[in-house]
């Protein structure tokens, strides 16, 4: 779908002319002109897709905290039901100080085209060293993040039935890292908002909700108090609204819209914001459906596409202890599958685990159950394959 | 007297066998956790049927080719592996019985997973027909990637040991293009196709084969010293791609002294990628040094589906209904094809199998120095298979 849009986006004057990799830029533009002042053109060549004899070859990224034990229970079920992808695991040591493993990870990205991975520890405080998710989600390009918010029925909360997307921009605004110290003690960080990425991410939502039989578009945003970067991405969506009139378009400032959330969150179809907003939202609405472990997140590119759990917490306080709940990395996963075609498999799981949690009631203490993560596992592979 | 006791007492221990059978089986099933057999659902989605069986298309090809498939066919019934053949009969020396290559392509494209004896190739086209039966099936299924693993089997002497390395030829372009023209009388010209897309997307191949199978190195045999242009698109594409694999090994080698170092010191290879002809004669050259067309396995990859054929493509036609063929490589193809599907138990119970008789090493074929048939290779195979594994 994102490459689909791609090839929209192309037609566009507004974007500028697009460059089959980095390295064919002219020589003009210097590496700091390339990072900060043509996001657009970091445009990656395209490489064959990882897909031999109707198997796929997927990066695994386990990072750190309960990462590397749910990604173990995906390969269980993976090749329990005999799922045809075969993982490269990449580990990163978070405790180095270069970047070696991280840019590793993300050429296996490249190669592979798709990635699940854990949340990934940047322990090194050190400014040179960046945020190793950032650095993952700016290098690949994916500007685009997906989160499906749906209630599980079997899961104690205050509110039934909430059904939300949110759609975030997944690679400027705050998270541009570009931070100084102009005058001693006073620290300047900019939030960075271009026209491209804007309308990209917002064509996007469009897409998708028109994709999905979704009626309403909501733009989160600020733009009362930062007119001009807030106000950018709301004219731009407010523009492509009109591309898409069967589907409702409204705005919402952020305050309200979190407010809204915790009262009202059955108003809401799906949400379009920006980074940050995005980041705070994800974590609101993850709250209101019983926590970080249940859903999982999708970030797209035009190229790439990587699969996680939706919070980004590693959960280091509970790795090991057999507590951890498993689902989110499952339904990533789940995700993954769907995103390469493979729908039999994709269903098959997503059953079990339906079954798992709203029959069988089968969870972990976050969520208000008795069982541990193995539990949990035996019980979705027990479920796997009955309703045939 | 012993006689009654020994009847009675065995009829009674047989009888609490059964009983203990029952018990058994009625004790676990309840618990939700029970696996499945883990090849009821274990599959490709497109090949699965209701009950869990699979579908793989066969062709049993030509010269020795039938004798092999049914040697297969034989361990498959013994070992119940669920699989079903989809047969055709597909022959370019015997073109007025061969199935359509319609109908076996999409047989293929269906079950995405193939089995396939060798294909006779005539020498002389007699109806001006450049491309071969074989050619056309892979043009037709995109087959680009042919992979043969050469590696030494147990208890066969041979001049090298413990040669492992995996041979990933292009074979859709290059010298295999079939176009060919005689523009005056008496000059041929042949065409040699290389494309910087086909190219980059074997060397992907390989690179991506040695990450999974945990290889080291890869190397790349070319003649860009001869053919600048052609051999040196592949070559550059493959040093392109060597970028994104920085944990991998990259190295060139000319293919004159990639022969010279195969027959000399092939413990230096790991996995190679070569255009189309050169794939084919180092294949066949590496196939030589641990016994013969007889015991090597390859297969031919598309982005969708999977055949699985000899190594080294004979169709021994001198040994047609002699029964002294070697199934080996046939039996390691249909191995291969089975851990593909995911029902790698089967697999390991036909790899062990093999391996055993080899290290048993009383039942020899004739290409092996000894004096068995095929059938008795097959029911060796058969009598090794553990159903424990």
């Amino acid at each position: 779908m994102a490459v689909r849009l791609f090839s929209k986006l192309k037609a566009l004057p507004s974007v500028p002319a697009t460059y089959a990799s980095a390295a064919a830029a002219p020589a003009t533009l210097s590496d700091f002109d390339l990072q900060h002042k043509t996001p657009v053109i970091r445009k990656q060549k395209l490489i064959p897709v990882a897909q031999y004899g109707g198997r796929h070859a997927v990066s695994m990224l386990p990072g750190g905290g309960i990462g590397p034990e749910c990604m173990g229970y995906v390969r269980d079920i993976f090749k329990y039901i005999g799922a045809p992808v075969d993982f490269e695991v990449v580990d990163i040591d978070p405790t180095i100080d270069n970047d070696d493993d991280v840019q590793y990870a993300i050429t296996t990205i490249k190669r592979n085209g798709v990635g699940l991975k854990g949340n990934i520890e940047t322990k090194s405080e050190a400014a040179y060293v960046t945020s190793r998710n950032v650095a993952l989600r700016n290098e690949l390009d994916m500007y685009a993040y997906v989160m499906n918010c749906k209630s599980f029925p079997g899961v104690q909360t205050r509110h039934k039935d909430i059904d939300v997307v949110i759609i975030r921009q997944n690679t400027e605004g705050e998270y541009a890292m570009l931070e100084h110290e102009s005058v001693h003690g006073v620290i300047e960080s900019m939030k960075v908002v271009t026209a491209s990425n804007s309308e990209r991410v917002a064509r996007f939502a469009f897409e998708f909700a028109r994709r999905n039989g979704r009626k309403k578009v909501t733009t989160v945003h600020k733009a009362n108090i930062m007119k001009i970067s807030d106000g950018l991405f709301l004219e731009t969506s407010r523009r492509l609204a009109k591309e898409y009139p069967e589907i409702e378009h409204n705005d919402m400032i952020i305050d309200n819209c979190c407010m809204q959330l915790v009262a009202k969150p059955h108003q809401f179809d799906v949400m379009l914001m920006t980074n940050l907003y995005g980041s705070i939202v994800s974590n609101v609405v993850c709250g209101l459906i019983g926590g970080a472990g249940l859903l999982s997140g999708r970030n797209y590119g035009d190229h790439y596409a990587v699969f996680e759990p939706g919070t980004r917490n590693t959960g280091t306080a509970i790795a090991g202890k057999n507590i951890a709940n498993p689902i989110a990395m499952i339904n990533a996963s789940i995700d993954m599958l769907e995103h390469l075609g493979h729908h039999f498999h994709a269903d098959m799981i997503r059953r079990a685990v339906d079954k798992t949690v709203n029959v069988d009631r089968i969870v972990t203490p976050d969520v208000g159950g008795t069982a541990s993560s193995t539990d949990v596992v035996q019980s979705i592979m027990g479920n796997i394959g009955l309703d045939h | 007297m012993s006689l009654i006791s020994r009847n009675v007492f065995r009829a009674l221990v047989q009888g609490s066998q059964h009983v203990g059978k029952g018990v058994h089986t009625s004790a676990v099933n309840p618990e939700k956790n029970v696996c499945l057999a883990p090849h009821s659902i274990s599959t490709l989605q497109s090949q699965v049927s209701k009950e869990g069986r699979i579908k793989c298309t066969l062709i049993p090809g030509d010269g020795v080719g039938p004798e092999l498939v049914y040697a297969v066919q034989e361990v498959f019934k013994a070992a119940s592996i669920p699989v079903d053949f989809e047969s055709f009969f597909f022959s370019e020396v015997n073109p007025t019985l061969s199935a359509p290559l319609e109908d076996v392509v999409n047989s293929i494209s269906r079950n995405k997973i193939c089995i396939k004896g060798i294909l006779a190739t005539p020498d002389f086209s007699h109806t001006g027909e450049l491309q071969t039966l074989n050619m056309k099936l892979r043009n037709a299924l995109d087959l680009y990637a042919n992979v043969v693993h050469v590696k030494s089997l147990p208890n066969v002497k041979s001049r090298h040991n413990n040669v492992d390395c995996i041979i990933i030829r292009e074979q859709t372009e290059g010298e295999y293009s079939a176009l060919e023209h005689e523009s005056v009388p008496g000059v041929v010209e042949c065409l040699k196709i290389i494309t910087a897309q086909k190219s980059e997307r074997i060397a992907k191949f390989a690179f991506d084969y040695a990450v999974k199978m945990g290889r080291k190195k890869v190397t790349a045999v070319h003649k860009a010293n001869i053919m600048k242009l052609g051999d040196g698109l592949f070559l550059r594409s493959c040093e392109g791609m060597a970028k994104l694999y920085p944990r991998i090994q990259f190295e060139k080698m000319i293919v004159d002294n990639c022969t010279m170092q195969m027959v000399a010191n092939p413990n230096q290879f790991d996995v190679m990628v070569t255009p189309n002809l050169y794939g084919n004669i180092v294949d066949n050259l590496a196939s030589g040094l641990v016994g013969g067309a007889g015991v090597v396995a390859g297969a031919s990859y598309s982005a969708e589906c999977a055949v699985f054929e000899q190594g080294a493509r004979h169709i021994f036609s001198g040994a047609v209904g002699k029964n002294i063929a070697n199934p080996t490589a046939m039996l390691l193809c249909s191995a291969n094809l089975l851990s593909h599907v995911n029902l790698h138990a089967y697999s390991k119970m036909i790899k062990n199998a093999i391996n055993k008789v080899f290290q048993d090493g009383k039942i020899r074929t004739k290409d092996l120095g000894g004096q068995c048939t095929t059938k008795d290779f097959t029911n060796a195979v058969i009598h090794f298979l553990d159903h424990e594994v």
